[in-house]
């Protein structure tokens, strides 16, 4: 440890004019060297409210402690509440994930359209991310230079090839039309029961006819009994007056070729099964006008039949296999040029325009034409976005949906439906997939360095500044449990370099220590009294810990902006290490060093590792 | 202590001269060797319940033809392969070719992809990033020493800095090449992290340095600037080396104990502040009092 080869030189004009020298010297004078500077005076205060001070500084370490790792408190708490646990967040390199980063090619793409394409992108990654059950799933968009990035951060995923496949998928827009048909072909077995009920149903209808036919037999008293027509068999199957068109063709061919009260010999098998048909009533009924030759119209009549009958259903193929609610039409995001918002003229209605291409429009006139007045869905990667009705048959590929939409709901809608007209191809870049065992590991490994690198500062403090060493360490404590409250609350996604960046700031937050202590410890030497020796201390050493942290500070902010996430975490957790060491080390250590400084330490230098007076 | 750095300055112009020409030399000699971050590539971490030998692992990576594969074996149960195909399809290959039937003889790890075009953005990045931190730490060391300008102008101390700097940046990149030679150790984006992060470290501590001296130029009007030096870097001597001393050792710790991903970054922040902190103290200063005498020689 070096003396000062001649303490005399030291002194020689330092203490004469103070301010002088540090005004001349053009820089900004520091922070503790004036008392009408309000945190000047705070450390000018009385020995009473210093205390105070110290205590409340201690106490709000305790917190914050008690904020980063609440099990503790919260096992030995008794009556007293709870303190909230909020988790850190890790980062995929500890917990164990995939980070995928896509690159979305623009080349097709308008400029003015582009970032309107990535923020449909990346909604429609986010709904397929969503359906992989991983917690807290994060989608964003980049832009590196001129490239879209989009960034997929997967925690705790299980099978990543699964994930990387469904995502790759362009997104699918799908127009359905609404479906009677089965879903899927029956099976032989299926087709062999539909045979089955065929023939119990005929069965039943024969050995039933026996009855209707049977002399004075009641049709319509056996109809409410036998009858499979939920509709007719409480009125004794009467169906009411039929015109030619409303029933089946088997059905009314049967019924037509009848006399009034007449029943039918065999039964007969329609799509439903078989019927007993008895006809009731015939009648001419007023039909459409019709237009003749000469300009003038004249009325026309429909023959109308009354009928009853008793049914005998049968399975039909929808029994078995139940109809999907919406069949594909073959129109899909292909063949849509573009999707976009319109107002209506008159009422000012948002609107959302379709525009087909060829193959598109004469498809969709096609699907509009049989499905006038109900509904056609519009599907995105098989979710129902929206069913507008048909309202006509929609020819020359422009369609309006006109609904309750407002304009944010109306954009979202264009925007998905971009997303599948246009899809941007993606390509995956970047992929970082670390496995849960080696997060694990990787986490233990980094706190026991953290724990140990603590011990090691503390030691070497406590060794080489005794007194102040203590000092330092309960500032180190404070230190540590505030910046990594910061970490919770601020929400930084810890990293491994993440925590090399923060257990290095350790280290560095101990040097505003050294650099105070070695200038009292000068100072002591030099024969000042500990008051004077401390708050040359300080003063002195600021302007080298604000000069040598901003370089880190400027280091920090440039490594950020270099940013891949692994850098970023480093340099962000490194930045608030920095930030929040600077004030430990002013305000902290000052206040504890001054709360506890009195005349009767320098009856014991030694406990600042200062051997001897020299005055 | 009455020993004297400025006067001794020689002999620390010399070990750093040494240094450096080897460093420089190793670079020359053998390159550097870049990592996946740089090149695009794959990097997969495999577990074996029971590690074949690596002539094995290479027998099996080649029978997934997907070009080269290099295998590192790692602890006693693992292995690192490198690959230069970067798509998924190969991906699955090379786990396949590993398993050679057995599913569950083979649990990934970790599995790392960098695309060509992500691996060159990174590169100029990086040098960017570089260039930027010293031109950033040259503006503001002239900036705070802006009003020092006798017997040095301020903008010396910012070159002087950087001329240190670059010695600190010199001297790991050196003992990389040659580790990368001997070793396969890779300079990767952590690399470069560990790099601009010395250079914070090393110009905090030069500063203090300087700060000092700065500090004793009034204090000490009138004494030859040479033994203002030597005054300023005595006093900073001790705080400089406690300093240097608890971030190293703290190093040592995550070195050690930390995980095995970031050894080789831990690796590079050794010795870079080990070299930074031997430059602020042995060489920064010296060569302050170096171009002084030189330009008052000029000047006659």
């Amino acid at each position: 440890m070096g003396h000062p080869a001649d303490p005399r030189v030291l002194f020689y004009g330092f203490r004469e004019d103070p301010c002088a020298s540090w005004f001349g010297s053009g820089i900004i004078p520091p922070v503790m060297a004036t008392s009408s500077n309000p945190i000047g005076a705070l450390f000018r205060a009385p020995a009473a409210r210093l205390r105070w001070l110290a205590l409340f500084l201690l106490v709000v370490g305790v917190l914050a402690g008690l904020f980063v790792d609440p099990s503790v408190w919260n096992r030995i708490r008794g009556p007293l509440p709870e303190f909230p646990n909020k988790a850190f967040r890790l980062g995929l390199d500890l917990q164990g994930g995939s980070h995928l980063v896509y690159e979305a090619d623009m080349s097709g793409v308008p400029q003015s359209d582009r970032s309107e394409q990535m923020s449909g992108l990346r909604e429609v990654i986010e709904r397929r991310v969503n359906s992989f059950g991983v917690s807290e799933p994060l989608v964003q968009t980049a832009m590196v230079g001129d490239k879209y990035r989009l960034i997929v951060d997967l925690a705790g995923i299980k099978d990543v090839n699964e994930a990387i496949r469904q995502i790759g998928e362009t997104p699918l827009l799908e127009f359905k039309e609404g479906s009677t048909e089965p879903s899927r072909p029956l099976t032989a077995e299926e087709k062999q029961q539909l045979v089955a009920s065929d023939a119990e149903a005929k069965r039943k209808a024969q050995e039933a006819l026996k009855r209707v036919l049977a002399p004075g037999a009641d049709f319509a008293a056996l109809a409410k009994e036998l009858s499979d027509d939920p509709g007719s068999k409480e009125n004794g199957g009467d169906l009411d007056w039929i015109s030619a068109g409303l029933t089946v063709p088997e059905f009314e061919k049967a019924v037509a070729a009848l006399k009034v009260d007449e029943i039918t010999k065999t039964p007969v098998a329609t799509a439903f099964g078989w019927h007993i048909i008895k006809k009731t009533g015939e009648r001419e009924a007023p039909g459409p006008e019709v237009e003749l030759s000469n300009g003038t119209t004249a009325s026309s009549t429909v023959p109308e039949w009354r009928a009853s009958h008793i049914l005998f259903k049968k399975l039909i193929e929808t029994d078995i296999v139940p109809p999907e609610q919406w069949k594909n039409t073959g129109l899909s995001g292909a063949q849509l040029r573009r999707a976009n918002v319109l107002f209506d003229q008159q009422t000012g209605a948002v609107q959302i325009g379709l525009q087909f291409n060829d193959e598109g429009s004469k498809l969709f006139g096609e699907i509009t034409k049989r499905n006038v007045g109900k509904p056609v869905a519009i599907f995105l990667d098989g979710v129902l976005l929206s069913d507008p009705v048909v309202q006509q048959e929609i020819l020359g590929g422009e369609a309006q949906i006109t609904g309750q939409y407002t304009i944010p709901e109306a954009k979202q809608m264009v925007r998905n439906l971009n997303a599948g007209a246009l899809p941007v191809p993606i390509t995956l870049v970047n992929q970082q997939t670390v496995g849960a065992t080696l997060g694990a590991e990787s986490l233990a490994k980094s706190l026991m360095a953290g724990l140990l690198g603590f011990a090691i500062v503390a030691l070497f403090m406590l060794v080489v500044y005794r007194f102040l060493g203590v000092v330092a360490t309960v500032a180190l404590l404070v230190y540590a449990a505030l910046t990594l409250a910061v970490f919770k609350t601020i929400g930084v996604t810890l990293t491994l370099a993440g925590i090399a960046g923060f257990i290095l700031s350790l280290g560095m937050a101990v040097d505003a220590n050294i650099l105070i202590f070695e200038r009292m410890k000068e100072e002591l030497r030099a024969g000042k009294s500990i008051r004077d020796a401390m708050d040359e201390g300080f003063r002195r050493a600021w302007l080298s810990i604000r000069d040598s942290n901003v370089s880190s500070l400027i280091t920090c902010t440039i490594l950020a902006w270099l940013g891949t996430s692994l850098v970023k975490g480093f340099a962000v957790t490194l930045a608030i290490g920095i930030l929040v060491s600077m004030f430990t080390a002013i305000i902290v250590t000052r206040t504890f060093l001054r709360a506890v400084a009195g005349r009767w330490m320098e009856k014991h230098l030694w406990l600042f590792g200062v051997s001897k007076r020299r005055v | 202590m009455t020993f004297n750095v400025i006067a001794t300055r020689r002999i620390w112009y010399g070990l750093s001269a040494v240094l450096v020409a080897a460093s420089i030399g190793s670079i020359a000699l053998w390159g550097l060797k870049l990592g996946i971050d740089f090149t695009g590539g794959t990097l997969l971490q495999v577990r074996f319940t029971a590690r074949p030998a690596v002539e094995e692992i290479e027998r099996r990576a080649g029978e997934a033809g997907v070009g080269t594969v290099h295998v590192q074996p790692v602890g006693d149960a693992e292995a690192i392969l490198r690959l230069q195909a970067t798509d998924e399809a190969s991906h699955q290959k090379v786990l396949a070719a590993m398993r050679a039937g057995d599913d569950a003889s083979v649990t990934e790890q970790s599995y790392e992809t960098v695309g060509p075009s992500v691996g060159s953005e990174l590169r100029s990045r990086s040098l960017k990033g570089i260039a930027l931190v010293l031109l950033a730490i040259v503006a503001y060391i002239a900036f705070a020493f802006r009003s020092v300008s006798k017997p040095v102008s301020a903008w010396k101390y910012g070159i002087v800095a950087i001329v240190a700097l670059l010695h600190d940046v010199l001297i790991p990149t050196g003992v990389f090449a040659a580790l990368g030679h001997f070793a396969g150790v890779e300079i990767d984006v952590l690399f470069v992290t560990a790099v601009l992060t010395v250079l914070g470290f090393s110009v905090h501590d030069t500063i203090v340095v300087f700060d000092r001296i700065r500090e004793n130029l009034r204090r000490h009007a009138g004494q030859p600037f040479e033994d203002v030096v030597a005054i300023s870097v005595r006093e900073t001597f001790v705080r400089s080396l406690n300093t240097s001393l608890t971030v190293i050792l703290v190093l040592l710790a995550l070195y050690l104990f930390g995980g095995v991903s970031t050894r080789s970054f831990i690796l590079a922040l050794l010795i870079g502040v080990g070299v930074g902190t031997y430059s602020s103290i042995f060489i920064a200063s010296p060569l302050l009092v170096t171009w002084e005498r030189w330009s008052s020689r000029k000047r006659g």
